[in-house]
This record gives structure tokens, C-alpha cells and sequence, in this order.
């Protein structure tokens, strides 16, 4: 149905095309002054122009780089405004709609189920559509597997869909082509490769997630059993399928006391599969102390956001973990495959209390292993967890998410041999990037040039789609039929919102041609996928409109199993601590480079480092000195005969002679945002060593490199006098965070003795309402309050995408951010507490504070800040002349300033993609969080029209929507019944800076941690490391 | 005095008291007119100051420049960010309308006090007032984000029916700033009306009598005329010295009015009025020192008054020191920990070079050295010292404008600033804008108030001879 009406919307943009533009000029006598545009017209620079002034051909356009193309062209387009202006209507009588069609109000947003086929499962959404512009992503609240809930990656798509750099047409060796030209060229060469079945015919795709495509796949390999089909993502789950074959790991969190992560960065980003519903069940064994907590052990390598919630964290080389599983395993008596291995102390002493907790949790314990390991890691934990009974109880195992699971890099590594040696006839590539991502020792751009005829499908022209003979332009997901399965196997189909932006084609499409109905699209194909299950109960029709209404095909679930055999695996060694060892990760922002275009998503501070724009060579403070370098310094790391320059960045808590990498930089052709930001780490990666190479070489060259940190971390040096350890150990912020009862927490056994820790004692002030000459202002009406659970956050960052989403947010560029410019109304503030080697770490989101003495209104001169009625501090952006007097004055420093012209008001398709109740903030203007303020008089107005008050939860702000760890909770605080009444009753809640008497409606529940007393921290010994 | 015998060798000092003159012996009524009429009056142009003015003008058109791309671009090509959103545009502000106010003290407080050697100086740092106000009364204007509309700081009537927000002591700035831009002008202008008759009557071109006339306003030197304005200057001195202690009172209350631990104290007011007298004398000093080796006027601008700068700077410096120490004592008596860490962060945070260079250039420099008379009446050294103090003073709005805002409540948002190009250059800028000005008026108009000097010769008491001598003409 959308469909359908975009496309009317389509006819209606081509109503005007150059051809009909020209036969109109040629057709009419003409007014005078339009033969000096008719003349004009025949010049190349009208044509330009007028091309341009179309969306298909939109390109040069939106560049700005062409900026100075556009001041030539400035005198033929004005010649155009002109002829615009001119035109008449038609001479016959033509009538406005008098009847809207049925499902458009203007100004009233309709909403649409689809879902977001993420490599490592779907995730359910609820899209919000304005005029049948998709304008929010956000996830289904229905949907069991994710309630609602995304994650930075989801809300990112968004942009993705609307981002100018797409590719805008098709074309073979960079001429534009259309993609029927290319139906027949390939419909011929199908034809002539029937009789051979298919030889020489090879698909390669990013990992496939839809199950219609997956059988749109079998059905074409049974019509070409010779046709080869590869997938390919950087970062994959071959290990898993290494491990335990052809199945999935599923965790209930919820049933587990004690959850156990081996490198499973389970907790930071939608790159772990099930992130959603894990996040989920984790956190809400953390809300209530009182109810008792779990307890999380991590044991990692690269430092992650899991790692610093845990209540106990063992850095680790990432080629220790395995060992340590092995030495973990034995200690719960599960046999292993390798000899023990002799560990200090402090990590025998871990395993020890671990093994103790697991098995006093035996069947209440989960143990949970990362996909980036090796696989004997996943083997072992599966053994540990069948040892412990936890199968069936908080593991299970399922069906594979992926419809057609295979080993990636063998195949790809297959495909490569076979292009070498010249069986590659046709290749086509599907929505995949390996120019780009495939690992270093393939070679695979050279490989290409193999390949007799090279098809490239993708939204944009990357460094694959420019190598390759033919470009298709591809769709987003928002803009083709399709399926998915979440991770807990429930199908969502995928409805498109929006018409191609640019006539793109799926992969749906291009396989279907295979098959003997080569035009079925892919409406009807996701149609026929389902048809079977949805006719099971009732009629199709009915079934399958109920499917795309609710989000997902009833009854597709995967079933819980415990039936698993895990593979015996060797367990490797480790190597010597001496030796550097080289972790590639997806990188939390924009996973393995495809959402490198992505502005909000560049833009996103990294949980951990805070660093946005750049990945950069992350080292242990300790390894930094030992290499007598500094951060910011180049660093050559070389493995195994590649080298790169990489600039260097300290992460507390990192393990010592190893450096992570970030995979997803170092793009040539991913767009004006994305391209040449960072370093590619691809280049040091094979496909022997996929995730973890060792024997690296680091050696330090000249230059330095700037990094766009938004926060600062400082070592703390102060002497006791003047308020600090001396040791330098420690963070200067993290201290003060402390000093100043910024972080607020306490472990279970002082939650038990004392529950009003947080308002007590010297550190820990109290908001005291009465502290004043003035009688306080009543808030009789609604009183709008937020409250955030600092032990559910976990510093993913999907709030900040949704409010850059919701609020039209600025993307400023690194180096904008590099000198604090930064636009996002809500940042997640990091503080590492105790020593750096060892941290945890406190996230504390921080968006404008609603203050009810709010510091920012007294000192703006022009009445610009103001509060509402119902306590809402308010920016009048139309009032607002920019002294930042405001900013100076708050002590929270949630304000941003529109320092120059950030809102891109020139590109077109951005221009579809903003929220209309928003308004686009231009230069000079102060901005910052408006608790969603437009969400709020939208559920205003219609409790009103019901004649009614505002329902608990009726109003949700962006953040709070996205948030898969439900730690934010809005509502009105007058209403002794909602939610966030009452928890600005609990007894850990507090508010940030209360000794000022600001008075802020945003309030903080402490965190309450329940380490193991058996692990009471020692501290290290060792001498201060730089940074 | 033991020492008289010995000083009453120097021509310089008087033999009374043992002080230099006010005005060194052997002026006239006639050599007075003379002496500074000639300066205005003549008709040639030297090279150097041309040489100077092109300089200034020159230097101003940065200013031009940069508050051009302002305008095209946006403040974001200034350092501000967060959580520095104030930087070189307030420290600027704050450190020209500071040096405004040594001129209004010199003559409002110091002629109703009947500090009669202040009329040697009083016109030139009159002068300098003004152009230090137009310097700074631009920046208010070009730091906002949206100048056009600068005017809503303004309470008119409108259809909007909205009106400032009258709680913000940035408003307080517009109103404190305007009236003293107001009352320094009017004052200067009124002072400068009896010599304005004296140059009309004195101009040789037609065209000097002409323009001069009509800023003399008709002035014919009669007795009326003289009671009436000495009853105007009185009035406006009244009216003035209030405004001495107020403006950079509401200004400091830009600072102590927020909850910023740095700024949020109740010292501001005093110390600011202290540390704008001081840096405002330094200025003098800066001008007048070479102007009276330019223009021959040592006679008139003696080191008597060098040295009672010198002494007005000691005194109100030690006002500053006070505040400096006040300030570091109270961070640790008040038990605050945002005082306490504040003062911290000042002093050895990554800025901290800033505070030393503070503290070396406005006390243990000049402090030290200032108690010693020699050292005052050390022509070169003063002026050295008058750089260091104005170079210090601007450290000091540096120092409370950046350091407290660069690292402020929540760690998370801790930042750092550094001065762009743009910065630099509108600073510079004003600083060719304030010389341009002030070349102009030495070239225009009389930069010693004759009449008041006239006033002051041993020949203006009414002695019998002396009265001949007026009766004379002269």
C-alpha cells in the first residue's frame, strides 16, 4: 500500500522531466522573456542545471565540495526559477483532492512494523511515517524479542536511507545504465549457462538474513546446481559454526545469579546476537536491590562496556582467554583438551572464586562466550554450562538465525582460489563490500579483475561497486519487501515505507531472475515465503495483513532446545606476554565500516574512549610507556608482513603488549562523511587470524594525529593536600565524580545496611526544598520529571542516535567535535574509578536537567530560556540572540550552540528525513534537550480530546524509547501513581549537583553492586603509566 | 626637610615641598596657548605621525576583517566551544572598559577632590576612556550569535510585546555601559568648549575657524560662560563618579552573579573597580609617556604626575593583590569543595601558566618595585611597568573568564581553549582602532585642557600683578 502511493508521489515528481520541460518551451508562442531561456536552454549548463533540479539525478547538487559548480550554475537556475514561476497551468480544468486519501492526515504521523535485518538477526520496529516519509526508527514495542528497544546501529539506518552519497543510478564502466539493460544481459547469460547448470556462476552477499532469500537461493541452485553462492561479513560467526555447527546459543538472563562473560561483549552493541532481549533480562535483574542482584564476571580483552559493569573484570590478552576457559573448565571439572597452564595469583585466585560462585549457582549461572574468540572458548563454555546444568534452565540451544549458515572465510577463501585460476565467469555481488573488507592476504581486488563479468548490488558505489564491470543501485531495507528473523527465530517481514529514493533494486529482485518467474517481485515472493505457515490458522490474507500489522508471523519462534554437541577443539596456547598481540572488533559505532556514511553514528563518542570520528590503535597505559610514546602519537603496527600507521589512544583496564583495532575506517569511497576518516585495519587482517593476530611489531614514526575526544581523562596526580592519591594512577574525573556525588553507589551489603546511602554523609548532598527566603513555585498541573537507573545503564549510546533522529540534531565533523562543539543534546558520561590498570567504570547519561531553579533562565538577557508551567525549562530558539551567558551558566553543561551554521539546510534528502514537529536550529541559537517537548503536546492534545489527564507512560521521550536497558523513565511527577513518582521516592535516588539548589527533575537512582567478598580488591602495585 | 637643600637644585621640584611641580616653572599664560594650540593648529602634518596613524589604521582593519567573516560565518570561528562559551570577546570586553576607567576617575573623583595636577592628564585620559568604551562597547555586540538582533537587549516598546529579561546581568551591561559611554562623552566635550573658543580664535584657515566655531558652541570666555561651566563640569563630575565605582561593579556582576565557582563571590565588585582603576592608570601612563617625548610637554605633564600614577597604581594594585589573596583564602576557608578545587585548577591545572603570569605581572613585579621613588620617577621604567600591569590585567580577565569555565562542575565536560587567528586579530584590531582614534584627537583636538593649566600657573592667583597680566589678554 505504500508502495503503491509512493509511486504516485514518483509520477508526480516526473511529472516535470526535461523532455516535457523542452516541449513545452517549443510548444508555446512564449511570453517574451522566455526565448532568452529557450535560447539558454540549448547550453550545456541548463541541461546541467536542469538535471539537477530533479531527484534522480540529484547528485552534484547536494555535494557541497561542487559548491563552486553550483555558483555557475547560479545564472541558468535562476533563469529556471524563472521558467518555474512562469508556467502555467494546464488549459484544461484540473481540481485539488477534496477527499485526503484515507490513512493521510497531514501533521499526524502513521506508524508501520517492519524490521531491521542486522547481520546478526533482525530487529523488530515500529517506524514512524510522515507523510509517507519514514522520519524515526524505533523498535516494536510488541515484539517479544526486543519490546520496543534498538540500539545505535537500528536508529542509525535512518540516515543510511537518506543519505545524498547513495548511489543513484546504475551503470557498467561508470556509464549510467538501467537495470532492465542489465536484466537482459543477465537473462542472457542465464539462458546460455542452463545448459552447463550454472558453472562459472558465482553469488557473493553479505550474510544472508531473510529466509525468502534464502529459499529464493535453493530454488535457483536447483535450477543451476553449478551456481555457487558465497556470504561474506568481516565480522561473521564462524567460530560459532566452528563450535556447535549449525546452531544458536540462546540465554535467559533472567533466570541466571550469576552471569559469566568470556570476551562476550554482550552488554555495549547490537554486533552481539540477541544484544536486545540480553540487555534486557541482565539490567532487570539489577533494578530492585532489595529483591536481591546477579553478579557479572567478565573476563576480556579489549575493554568494553560489559566488562566495566561487571562487579568483577580480569583483562586479559584476548590469547589468554582460551586458556583461562581451559583452566576454568577444569576447575569445574569439565575434561579439557589442553595442558594447564601456570597463572599468577591474581588470575589463579579469579578462577578459583569464579568456579566457587559457579558451582553454588549450578542451574542459576550462565556462562556466555564470545563469537570473536576461538572457537574452542564456545566449545568450553557449552561444556561448562552443560556441567552446570544450565541447559535448559538459562541456556538454550536453537535453530541457526541464519537461513543459510555457512564457514564465510573458507568459502570466500574458496571463491578467491577459484577466481584465480579462472572459473569465475559471472560474479555478482550482493549488498557486500570484500574490496573493501575481505581479509588482507585474499587480495581480493586483484582477484576481481578475474572474474569475466563483475555485478555489483549495493546503495552506494564503494570501493567494490567501483571495481566491478556492472553497478546496480541497491535499496535499503526501508525501501524493498522482505524478512528477517530475530534472534529468537520470530520472522518479522520487512515492509517498505518509502518508494526506492532512487529507482534501486533488492537482492530479492536480482535472485528472483534466476528463477522461471524472473519478474515476481518481491512483495510477492516474501508472500510465497510465508504463504504455508500463515494459512495454518485462517486465511492468508487475513494471517499475513495481521503479520505485517503486528510486526512479526505468529508461531515462528525458534524452539528452546538443549540438544548441543560441542565440538573438540584444541586449546591454543597463549602466547608470551612479551609478544604483542593485534584484537580486531567491529567498531561500536559503525560496526565493520557499512555505516562509515552514517554522520550521527561517526559522531557517536565510543563507549569506553569517547572517541567519534577516528579509530585508532588502543593501548594499555602501560604499554604506552613501555613504548615511551604518547596518545596522539603514529604508531606502525606491523603483523605478519602489512603494516599500517595507526595513531595511538590509552584505554583504562586495556591488557599490557596489546592493541586493539577497530575495524570499519580507512574508507576511500563510502561518501562525503565517512571517506577517509580513520585508518583501515582490514589491511592487517588475514584470513588466518581473523580477529586475533600475534607476533606484531609496534614501532613508533614521526607525526602526530589529532583525536576528536569529547571527554577528557586526566591522570591524577594532586598530592593529598590538594584533594587526590598522588599516585597518578587514578582519574582526575573519575576522583571528582566521586568528591563531588556526581556517582553515587554502594555494593549490596552497604545497600542492605544503610539503603539511604545515597543521601547521606559528606559526599552525597541532599536537595532541601526549604532552603529559601522565596515561597517555592507549586506545580499544580502536570510536573515533568525524568529518572535514570544508573545500574541499568550500560553506555550503548542508542539514545543519543534517537535523539539525534527525533531532534533534528546537527552533525558537526570532527573537527568541530575535536574542539567540544558537539551537538548532541545527551551525552553518556564516563568515569573510571580506581586504578586505570583495573578500572570500573560509572555511565551517567547527562541531558538537560530540568532544573526547577534553573541557573541558565536568570542570566539570558532576552527571555530566551524559560520555564513552563509545568516545569519544562524551555529554549525560544525564535528568541534567542546567543550570548551563551546560559551555557556559562550551567552547571551541567547540557547546553549546545549552533557555533556556525551546523543544520544542513541544502541537501534535499535530508530535508525528507526531518521531524516536522522540531523545528531546524540554525546559526547562533542555543539548543539543548526539551524532554521531547513535541511528544509531550502531542500526548497533550490528545488526552485533551479525550477529556482526560496524560496516562502514566503515555508520553515516552526518544531516549527512554530506544533504550534497550530501560533505564530511563519519564513521566509526570504530580501523578503519585506513575512510575517515575515513584522512583523519585526510592530511597537511592538522587540528584547531580543537589548542594547547588538547582533543583533538577532529572534524577539518578544509584547503583548498588554485588561483588563476591571472596574477590575483595587488592590494589596493584606498579608505576604510574602515562596518558 | 634635610633633603630640601640638596632637590632644590633640580628645577623640577618644588622647593617647598620637595615633590616635582605640577607644572615646570617658566609657563606663561602665552607659552601654555602656545604649546598646545600649536600642536592642533598647525598646519603640517609631521611624517611620524602619519607614519603612526597609517600603523593604527592598518592594524584597524583587522578588526574590519575579522568582524566581517564574523559576521558571514558565526562566533564558531572564535575558540568558544564548551564548556568555554565566553572567551577573547569578554576578556576584551572587560579589560577596554576596565581602562576607560582611570580617565573618569581623573576627572569626576580627582576634580571634586581638587587634585589640581590632574589637569595636565585629565583630557588625554578622558579621551582614552572613550575610545577604550568604543573598543569594548563593540564587543557585547559582535560575541552574540545573532548581532542583527542585538537590539532585543533593549527595552523598546514592540508588537511582540516582550521586554528583556531584566534578572540578567548582561542586561545591567547594556544599561551601565550606555550611560557611561554617555556621560564620558558629554563631559569630555563640555570640558573641551572654553579651549575650542581659544582654537577658533587662534585657527588661521577658514575652515578650522569655521568647524571649531561650531563646536565652540559660541563660547565667548565671559563670566557667565565660565560660572556655567564650572557649575556643568561640577554636575557632570558628580554625575561621573558615581559611574567610576558602578560600571565595572555591574560588570564584575556578569561573574559573580553566576553559580561558577571562580566567579560566583562577592569580592568581584571592589576588586574589579580596583583592577580597572589600575590597569586604566597603567594606560595612561602608556599614553602619556610618549606623548610628552613627542610633543615637548614634559614641562606640563611632569614627573609629578608620573610619579602620583605611580602612586594610584601602587595603592590600587595592592586592592588587587588583596582580591588574589582573598580569593585563595577563601577557597580554603569556605570549606567548599568547588572553591577549593577551582583555586587548584587555577593554579597548577593545565592553565595555570595563565594564573603566574597574572600574579608576576600585576604584584610581584609591579608591587615590588613601585614603593621606590626612584624607581617612579624612572620615566623608561614606568612605561615598562605600565606595559607589564596592562599585560596583567588582561591575564587576570583571561584567568577568571577561562579557568573557571574550562573546567567547571561535571568532569565529563571539562575542556580546554586556544585562541584562534580570528581571536587574535579582533583584538589586535581594536587595539589599531583605539591608536587610529586616538592619533586623531592629538591631531584635532587640544590633549591638555589649556584653560585649566592657565588655572593652575602662579600668574592665574589673583595677586595685583597677575591681574594685569589677565587684564593683559593673554
Amino acid at each position: 500500500m505504500t508502495s503503491e502511493r509512493g509511486n504516485d508521489m514518483m509520477n508526480q515528481d516526473n511529472g516535470m522531466t526535461l523532455a516535457e520541460v523542452r516541449a513545452k518551451l517549443n510548444g508555446s508562442r512564449g511570453k517574451r522573456y522566455w526565448r532568452s531561456i529557450d535560447e539558454l536552454a540549448g547550453t550545456p549548463e541548463f541541461e546541467a542545471a536542469v538535471a539537477r533540479e530533479f531527484p534522480d539525478q540529484a547528485q552534484e547538487w547536494v555535494d557541497p565540495v561542487s559548491r563552486r559548480g553550483f555558483m555557475k550554475l547560479m545564472g541558468a537556475s535562476l533563469a529556471l526559477a524563472g521558467l518555474a514561476g512562469c508556467t502555467k497551468q494546464p488549459d484544461e480544468p484540473i481540481y485539488p483532492y477534496v477527499k485526503q486519501p484515507e490513512d493521510l492526515l497531514l501533521g499526524r504521523p502513521d506508524y508501520f512494523a517492519t524490521a531491521y535485518p542486522s547481520p546478526t538477526g533482525g530487529v523488530p520496529l515500529l517506524v514512524k511515517s510522515d507523510a509517507y516519509r519514514p522520519i524515526k526508527v524505533d523498535g516494536n514495542p510488541d515484539h517479544p524479542y526486543n519490546l520496543g528497544s534498538s540500539d545505535p546501529y537500528t536508529q542509525g539506518t535512518l540516515l543510511d536511507l537518506y543519505d545524498p552519497d547513495r548511489s543513484q543510478h546504475s551503470t557498467l564502466r561508470g556509464e549510467r545504465r538501467e537495470w532492465a539493460e542489465f536484466v537482459q544481459v543477465f537473462r542472457d547469460k542465464l539462458i546460455a549457462s542452463r545448459g552447463n547448470g550454472g558453472e562459472g556462476l558465482y553469488f557473493l552477499t553479505s550474510t544472508i538474513t531473510s529466509p525468502t532469500l534464502a529459499r529464493q537461493w535453493k530454488e535457483a541452485q536447483a535450477a543451476y546446481p553449478k551456481a555457487r553462492l558465497v556470504q561474506y561479513d568481516p565480522i561473521n560467526r564462524d567460530a560459532v559454526r566452528a563450535a556447535i555447527g549449525a546452531k544458536d546459543l540462546q540465554y535467559d538472563l533472567s533466570a541466571a545469579d550469576v552471569v559469566v562473560s568470556l570476551d562476550a561483549d554482550f552488554l555495549s552493541t547490537a554486533a552481539f546476537p540477541g544484544f536486545h532481549k540480553l540487555v534486557r533480562e541482565f539490567v532487570a535483574r539489577r533494578k530492585s536491590p532489595e529483591k536481591g542482584l546477579n553478579r557479572l564476571y567478565v573476563v576480556e580483552s579489549t575493554t568494553s562496556t560489559t566488562g566495566l559493569k561487571a562487579e568483577h573484570r580480569l583483562g586479559l590478552r584476548a590469547g589468554e582467554v582460551p586458556a583461562f576457559t581451559a583452566a576454568l573448565a577444569r576447575e569445574l571439572g569439565v575434561s579439557v583438551n589442553a595442558p594447564a597452564a601456570t597463572w599468577p595469583d591474581s588470575e589463579a585466585n579469579f578462577v578459583k572464586a569464579l568456579a566457587k560462585d559457579l558451582k553454588a549457582n549450578a542451574g542459576k549461572s550462565v556462562v556466555i562466550a564470545g563469537e570473536q574468540q576461538d572457537p574452542s572458548v564456545l566449545a568450553l563454555a557449552v561444556a561448562i554450562n552443560q556441567a552446570l546444568g544450565n541447559f535448559g534452565k538459562t541456556v538454550f540451544a536453537t535453530e541457526t538465525v541464519q537461513p543459510l549458515p555457512t564457514s564465510q572465510t573458507a568459502e570466500l577463501k574458496a571463491l578467491v582460489s577459484d577466481l584465480w585460476s579462472g572459473k569465475v565467469d559471472w560474479l555478482v555481488i550482493l549488498n557486500a563490500n570484500p574490496v573493501y573488507n575481505a581479509p588482507a592476504d585474499l587480495n581480493f581486488k586483484a582477484a576481481l579483475d578475474k572474474a569475466k563479468t563483475s555485478v555489483h548490488l549495493g546503495t552506494h558505489i564503494d570501493e567494490t561497486g567501483s571495481e566491478t564491470l556492472w553497478h546496480l543501485s541497491g535499496t535499503h531495507y526501508l525501501e524493498t519487501w522482505s524478512d528477517v528473523r530475530s534472534y529468537d527465530g520470530t520472522v518479522s517481514i520487512v515492509q517498505p515505507l518509502i518508494d526506492p529514493l532512487y529507482h534501486g533494486h533488492s537482492a530479492h529482485e536480482l535472485v528472483q531472475l534466476l528463477s522461471d518467474e524472473p519478474s515476481l517481485s518481491p512483495y510477492e515472493a516474501v508472500r510465497t515465503t510465508w504463504r504455508a505457515q500463515l494459512s495454518k490458522s485462517g486465511e492468508f490474507e487475513a494471517n499475513w495483513r495481521k503479520a505485517l500489522h503486528a510486526g512479526w508471523v505468529e508461531g515462528t519462534a525458534f524452539e528452546k532446545g538443549t540438544a548441543v554437541t560441542a565440538a573438540s577443539l584444541p586449546v591454543p596456547a597463549p602466547s608470551s606476554r612479551d609478544s604483542v598481540e593485534v584484537i580486531f572488533r567491529a567498531d561500536p559505532s559503525i560496526y565493520d565500516g557499512r555505516f562509515s556514511n552514517i554522520g550521527w553514528l561517526q559522531e557517536l563518542p565510543k563507549p569506553v574512549t569517547n572517541l567519534s570520528w577516528d579509530n585508532a590503535a588502543l593501548l594499555s597505559g602501560a604499554t604506552l610507556t613501555k613504548l615511551n610514546i604518547e596518545e596522539g602519537d603514529i604508531l606502525e603496527v606491523t603483523v605478519g608482513g602489512q603494516t599500517v600507521k595507526t595513531p595511538v589512544l590509552v584505554v583504562p583496564g586495556h591488557p599490557d603488549n596489546s592493541v586493539t583495532v577497530y575495524l570499519g575506517y580507512g574508507r576511500e569511497q563510502a561518501g562525503r562523511v565517512g571517506s577517509g576518516a580513520g585508518f583501515n585495519a582490514y589491511l592487517l587482517r588475514t584470513s588466518a587470524t581473523p580477529f586475533l593476530a600475534t607476533g606484531a611489531k609496534l614501532a613508533k614514526t614521526d607525526g602526530k594525529w589529532g583525536f576528536a575526544v569529547t571527554k577528557s581523562h586526566f591522570q591524577d596526580h594532586r598530592s593529598k593536600f590538594f584533594g587526590g592519591e598522588g599516585s597518578g594512577n587514578n582519574s582526575l574525573e573519575g576522583n571528582e565524580a566521586e568528591t563531588r556525588g556526581i556517582i553515587r553507589w554502594a555494593t549490596l551489603e552497604e545497600f542492605k545496611s544503610n539503603p539511604g546511602f545515597a543521601n547521606e554523609g559528606e559526599n552525597h548532598p541532599k536537595v532541601e526544598r526549604d532552603v529559601t527566603l522565596f515561597p517555592n513555585w507549586e506545580y499544580n498541573g502536570n510536573a515533568w520529571g525524568m529518572s535514570i537507573d544508573l545500574n541499568s545503564c550500560v553506555g550503548c549510546n542508542a539514545c543519543i542516535v534517537s535523539c539525534y533522529a527525533e531532534n533534528n540534531i546537527a552533525v558537526v565533523g570532527k573537527q568541530q567535535v575535536r574542539i567540544g562543539r558537539n551537538m548532541q543534546w545527551l551525552r553518556i558520561d564516563t568515569y573510571f574509578e580506581g586504578d586505570l590498570a583495573t578500572p570500573r567504570a560509572h555511565f551517567q547519561p547527562m541531558a538537560c536537567q530540568h532544573c526547577e531553579n534553573a541557573p541558565c533562565e536568570q542570566v539570558c538577557p532576552v527571555g530566551a530560556t524559560v520555564h513552563t508551567p509545568e516545569g519544562l525549562n524551555t529554549m525560544v530558539y525564535n528568541r534567542c540572540v546567543g550570548t551563551r551567558y546560559c551555557s556559562n551558566n550551567c552547571p551541567y553543561k547540557v547546553r549546545r550552540y549552533n557555533f556556525l551554521l551546523f543544520s544542513d539546510f541544502e541537501t534535499e534528502s535530508l530535508k525528507l528525513m526531518r521531524n516536522p514537529d522540531v523545528s531546524v536550529r540554525s546559526r547562533g541559537v542555543m539548543e539543548k534537550c526539551s524532554y521531547c517537548v513535541q511528544r509531550i503536546s502531542a500526548a497533550k492534545i490528545e488526552a485533551d480530546k479525550e477529556n482526560r489527564e496524560v496516562r502514566d507512560g503515555e508520553v515516552v521521550t526518544a531516549c527512554q524509547q530506544a533504550c534497550p536497558a530501560s533505564a530511563i523513565t519519564f513521566g509526570n511527577l504530580n501523578d503519585k501513581s506513575s512510575r517515575v513518582a515513584k522512583l523519585a521516592k526510592d530511597e537511592r535516588t538522587y540528584s547531580v549537583l543537589a548542594d547547588l539548589n538547582t533543583r533538577p527533575r532529572t534524577t539518578y537512582v544509584a547503583a548498588v553492586l554485588n561483588p563476591n567478598p571472596e574477590l575483595a580488591e587488592a590494589p596493584v602495585e606498579h608505576a604510574p603509566a602515562k596518558g | 626637610m634635610a633633603t630640601n637643600e640638596i632637590l632644590t637644585e633640580d628645577p623640577g621640584l618644588d622647593p617647598a615641598t620637595g615633590e616635582f611641580r605640577v607644572i615646570a616653572p617658566g609657563f606663561s599664560f602665552k607659552s601654555v596657548t602656545a604649546k598646545i594650540a600649536d600642536i592642533v593648529l598647525t598646519p603640517k602634518t609631521s611624517l611620524g605621525w602619519l607614519l603612526f596613524f597609517a600603523i593604527g589604521g592598518a592594524v584597524a582593519t583587522l578588526v574590519l576583517v575579522a568582524v566581517t567573516w564574523l559576521f558571514l560565518k558565526g562566533t564558531g570561528i572564535w575558540a568558544i566551544s564548551q564548556p568555554v562559551a565566553w572567551g577573547f570577546a569578554i576578556i576584551n570586553f572587560v579589560w577596554w572598559i576596565g581602562i576607560g576607567h582611570a580617565g573618569t576617575l581623573i576627572s569626576a573623583i580627582l576634580l571634586l577632590f581638587k587634585q589640581s595636577w590632574r589637569n595636565s592628564i585629565n583630557r588625554f585620559a578622558e579621551a582614552m576612556t572613550i575610545f577604550a568604551v568604543v573598543c569594548a562597547g563593540m564587543f557585547p555586540l559582535i560575541h552574540v550569535g545573532r548581532p542583527w538582533l542585538g537590539y532585543w537587549l533593549f527595552p523598546y516598546p514592540n508588537t511582540m510585546n516582550v521586554w528583556p529579561q531584566f534578572r540578567s546581568p548582561l542586561l545591567w551591561d547594556v544599561f551601565a555601559v550606555s550611560t557611561y559611554a554617555t556621560i564620558s562623552i558629554v563631559f569630555w566635550y563640555v570640558g573641551m568648549i572654553p579651549d575650542f573658543g581659544t582654537l577658533r580664535d587662534r585657527a588661521h584657515s577658514n575652515f578650522a575657524k569655521y568647524i571649531y566655531g561650531l563646536v565652540a558652541l559660541g563660547w565667548r570666555g565671559s563670566v557667565r560662560h565660565w560660572m556655567r561651566y564650572e557649575t556643568a563640569s561640577l554636575l557632570l563630575a558628580g554625575l561621573a563618579t558615581p559611574l567610576v565605582l558602578s560600571v565595572h561593579t555591574v560588570i564584575s556582576f556578569d561573574f559573580a552573579v553566576a553559580v561558577l565557582p571562580g566567579w560566583h563571590t562577592t569580592i568581584f565588585p571592589p576588586y574589579f573597580v580596583a583592577g580597572a582603576v589600575y590597569s586604566g592608570f597603567a594606560m595612561v601612563l602608556t599614553l602619556a609617556i610618549p606623548l610628552r617625548k613627542v610633543y615637548h610637554l614634559e614641562g606640563l605633564v611632569t614627573e609629578r604626575h608620573i610619579d602620583n600614577m605611580g602612586k594610584v597604581m601602587l595603592a590600587t594594585g595592592s586592592i588587587v593583590a588583596y582580591g588574589y589573596g582573598m580569593e585563595v583564602f577563601m577557597s580554603w576557608y569556605s570549606a567548599s569543595h568547588w572553591e577549593a578545587f577551582m583555586m587548584w585548577n587555577r593554579m597548577f591545572g593545565p592553565m595555570g601558566w595563565s594564573y603566574w603570569v597574572l600574579i608576576f605581572c600585576n604584584i610581584a613585579f609591579p608591587l615590588t618595585t613601585l614603593w621606590v621613588r626612584k624607581l617612579r620617577t624612572n620615566i623608561s621604567f614606568m612605561f615598562l611597568i605600565s606595559i607589564i600591569v596592562n599585560i596583567g590585567m588582561w591575564f587576570e580577565r583571561f584567568v577568571i573568564v577561562v579557568t573557571s569555565l574550562y573546567r567547571d562542575f561535571l568532569p565529563s565536560s571539562w575542556g580546554t581553549y586556544r585562541a584562534t587567528k580570528w581571536d587574535y586579530m579582533t583584538y589586535i584590531g581594536t587595539m589599531g582602532l583605539f591608536t587610529a582614534l586616538f592619533l586623531l584627537f592629538v591631531r584635532f583636538l587640544p590633549m591638555i585642557p589649556m584653560n585649566e593649566i592657565k588655572m593652575m600657573l602662579p600668574s592665574a592667583k589673583l595677586t595685583a600683578k597677575a591681574e594685569k597680566a589677565v587684564g593683559a589678554g593673554d
